[in-house]
């Protein structure tokens, strides 16, 4: 092992299917050999309440609610370079297809109207009801709201392109995207 | 003609040669060097409103669209300097901005949008401005195609193509700014349109999937599939199709662009209808066994055919060929001999007559793109022949040809006509406006089909004649028959006799067997039960054999029935009405068991 110190990375998961994360995991053996350059502290499957300073933030996913922006203004604080990982984190992509509609049409669809629902209710709307965060009227790319330093399109990018663009960060490289390694699905 | 001036241009370092007015994209396309283009569509009209071909040349300090900028002589053109790709990428991100590009979930994903492609090209990683996210509508309402105005990047090359192509300009663009949006007629939807003959050319024309074909829509990537080039068999006209396929099923068909017939434009019959409606095929031979019809190998129902011939005498069995059989099919039967002695090709209403003076038409498509008059007499070719239609609309449109109509039935090329008469006068003063919108025609084409052979057809014919006879100038009319039925002319003069009165035919002798080919007449050659004491005869036949690739009431009647294998499923030769023999390629393998008519016959015939 070298002396040299590991490099800090956190992930953060906001409004995504987690698709990014598993094609991050789809990484498999190569993995090993990121661990030896870099430490994960917070991500989703570990039990960090408190994001920590870290030199790498990547974040999956679009920003829906006001607890996906308050972590990804928090992440951005905290991290030295943000990594935006995903279409859904770049363009907003499918979380996005709700800015089509009015967020009382979209709450009420989804609580009290699906075709399974008996008595339903839509949650955190009272004053002082803070079980879950409220949604934002409009699903946002990461971009619009904070500095991203890198961007990793994709939905979700396949393994070999995280790779690619991890391998040219860590390098200190910018990613050079072209016809060959750049997808939009 | 003298031959324009030569030119050139050092594009991007490099000598090119090109012609006097050509523009700076057309004579880089021909250098073999690349621009990037979305809203240019080869054969239409230029836009200029992408601006993804944008070029540097030295008689300007703005950045020109290569589109629609024509070459100066001797002029230096750079197309690929940092500031292009900056602004092009600046394009690229507005692009993706003004509306909900979501490529995950559009049809057009994986390498068949030529919008994603130019992101990709350019590096797009992401988009700097803030994504408008408008609230937009998707019409599903049309019968083949749906248009999803998120999708859309306004290049137009729909409009163009609905009012260059086609000629009928249902669609074109509403609105301002940010507004903008295409429209089907006077904003309605493509379901309630009343001028869109459903062609689809617009959804073959757009860059991304805004306009996408409902049936194709996530059924494969077209990049990824097999093509084949072959024919369309629906009409006389013969144009080339470029078939779609993965996995044994066919994913999309499109025009063929290097056709000198069509120039890759279709019409719904060679685009649609074949492919994108449910027709119920005709799976396994079957024979009737105490009143029902019951599947049965090829052997079983082969002898039991072959015995039943034996039985019986030359004169009491028969063949009935539907006019869409190849060339070839027809060959077979020369050579091993029918079974059947008599043998009838049941034409459509009319054709009799024509398919027996029937001359075939060369060039008759180029003729009709050079027409400065056309008269369309007892043929309906909006309704059969969605080509000619299309190349009649343009010449009336675009160069102020004159159009004259003689038949009962309207069509919507009634509107553009000089003279629209859908019932013929005698009278002077109507033959006089004949003779008034002739008058200035030079090169006039007369498509006539089988209705012109009723006795008020003759009558309009002969005073058409009359007319240019007596005109001082301008040619005499060049003749282009249309005949309604795919094969029928050259079928005919193949030998076969095609029949006016298929019960006359029927009825000569009392008949034991009858086989008939429907192929793939989409009735499945019910057709024929329309005339009279047809249905009746047919009872009275102890074998009737059906050969049909789809099911029909034909099936009730028939004692043995045989599996037909589709257009797209058998190779040969069709000809078209210009005297074209071409030809058709298998595509896919045939459904269910179904096998080649010619394969069936020669199998009769061992």
């Amino acid at each position: 092992m070298s002396d040299k110190p590991k490099i800090k990375v956190a992930t953060a998961w906001l409004g995504g299917c987690s698709g990014c994360h598993m094609s991050f995991l789809d990484l498999d053996e190569r993995l090993i050999d990121l661990v030896k350059l870099v430490e994960f502290t917070a991500s989703p499957i570990t039990d960090v309440k408190e994001i920590p300073e870290v030199d790498v933030g990547i974040i999956e996913g679009a920003v829906c609610n006001e607890d996906h922006e308050h972590v990804l203004r928090t992440m951005r604080v905290r991290c030295k370079v943000l990594i935006a990982l995903g279409d859904c984190a770049v363009t907003g992509n499918i979380p996005a297809l709700r800015n089509q509609f009015v967020l009382d049409e979209v709450l009420a669809r989804g609580f009290l109207e699906t075709e399974s629902t008996q008595i339903g209710e839509i949650p955190g709307i009272y004053d002082g009801d803070d079980d879950v965060p409220k949604l934002l009227n409009r699903v946002r790319p990461i971009h619009e709201i904070v500095k991203v330093d890198a961007f990793i399109p994709g939905c979700p990018p396949d393994a070999d392109t995280i790779w690619y663009a991890l391998t040219e960060l860590l390098a200190g490289r910018a990613p050079q995207w072209s016809e060959g390694n750049l997808r939009y699905d | 003609m003298i031959a324009p001036k030569t030119i050139t241009v050092r594009i991007d370092g490099k000598r090119c040669e090109g012609a006097l007015g050509q523009t700076i994209l057309e004579i880089a396309t021909a250098n073999q060097i690349y621009i990037p283009t979305l809203c240019y569509l080869k054969n239409l009209s230029a836009w200029g409103g992408c601006r993804m071909c944008i070029v540097e040349t030295d008689g300007s300090p703005k950045a020109v669209p290569a589109c629609s900028t024509p070459a100066m002589d001797g002029s230096t053109v750079a197309t690929n300097s940092e500031r292009l790709q900056h602004l092009r990428r600046m394009t690229l991100e507005l692009l993706f901005s003004e509306r909900n590009h979501i490529c995950p979930i559009c049809p057009m994903n994986h390498g068949d949008c030529e919008l994603q492609n130019q992101g990709y090209r350019h590096g797009l990683d992401s988009v700097r401005f803030p994504y408008l996210y408008p609230i937009l509508p998707v019409d599903l309402t049309g019968k083949y195609f749906g248009l999803d105005h998120n999708r859309c990047i306004l290049c137009t090359r729909c409009v163009r193509t609905c009012d260059e192509i086609e000629g009928v300009h249902t669609l074109d663009i509403s609105n301002r700014g940010e507004k903008n949006r295409v429209v089907v007629d006077l904003n309605t939807t493509f379901g309630e349109s009343d001028t869109c003959t459903l062609c689809g050319a617009c959804v073959a024309a757009c860059p991304t999937g805004a306009l996408f074909d409902k049936a194709a829509a996530f059924r494969g990537k077209l990049n990824a599939c097999r093509v084949v080039r072959t024919t369309c068999t629906e009409c006389p006209v013969g144009c080339g199709l470029l078939v779609f396929t993965t996995e044994n099923r066919i994913v999309e068909i499109f025009g063929d662009t290097e056709s000198p017939v069509n120039n890759g434009h279709l019409c719904v019959r060679g685009r649609y209808q074949t492919w994108a409606e449910p027709r119920n095929r005709i799976q396994r031979p079957m024979l009737r066994r105490d009143g029902k019809l019951q599947p049965v190998t090829w052997d079983e129902a082969l002898k039991v055919i072959k015995d039943a011939t034996r039985q019986v005498s030359d004169w009491q069995k028969a063949l009935l060929i539907s006019p869409r059989v190849t060339n070839e099919t027809v060959k077979a039967l020369k050579q091993v001999g029918a079974h059947c002695d008599r043998v009838g090709l049941f034409v459509a209403k009319n054709e009799v007559a024509f398919c027996g003076s029937l001359d075939f038409a060369p060039e008759a498509m180029q003729r009709l793109e050079d027409a400065d008059g056309i008269i369309v007499l007892g043929a309906q070719p909006s309704r059969d022949n969605g080509i000619i239609a299309a190349k009649i609309r343009r010449a009336v449109r675009k160069r102020g040809a004159k159009l004259l109509i003689f038949h009962a039935r309207k069509s919507d090329l009634d509107a553009w006509a000089d003279v629209a008469a859908n019932v013929v006068s005698l009278e002077r003063s109507f033959w006089k406006r004949v003779t008034d919108v002739l008058k200035e025609v030079r090169r006039p084409v007369l498509v006539y089909g089988p209705g012109a052979m009723t006795p008020i057809g003759i009558t309009v014919f002969e005073r058409l004649i009359g007319v240019f006879e007596k005109k001082r100038s301008g040619s005499a009319p060049h003749l282009v028959p249309l005949p309604i039925t795919t094969n029928s002319a050259a079928l005919s003069k193949a030998g076969v006799e095609p029949l006016e009165d298929i019960a006359a035919w029927l009825d000569v002798q009392p008949l034991n067997l009858l086989h008939i080919i429907a192929s793939d007449e989409p009735d499945g050659g019910a057709r024929m039960l329309d005339e009279r004491h047809v249905r009746t005869l047919l009872e009275q036949i102890d074998c009737v054999v059906l050969q049909a690739s789809y099911e029909s009431p034909l099936m009730a009647l028939a004692k043995v029935v045989l599996p037909s294998a589709i257009w797209c499923e058998k190779s040969g030769t069709v000809t078209s009405f210009e005297g074209r023999e071409l030809k058709i390629e298998a595509v896919l393998p045939p459904g269910g068991e179904a096998r080649d008519d010619k394969v069936i016959l020669e199998a009769l015939s061992a």
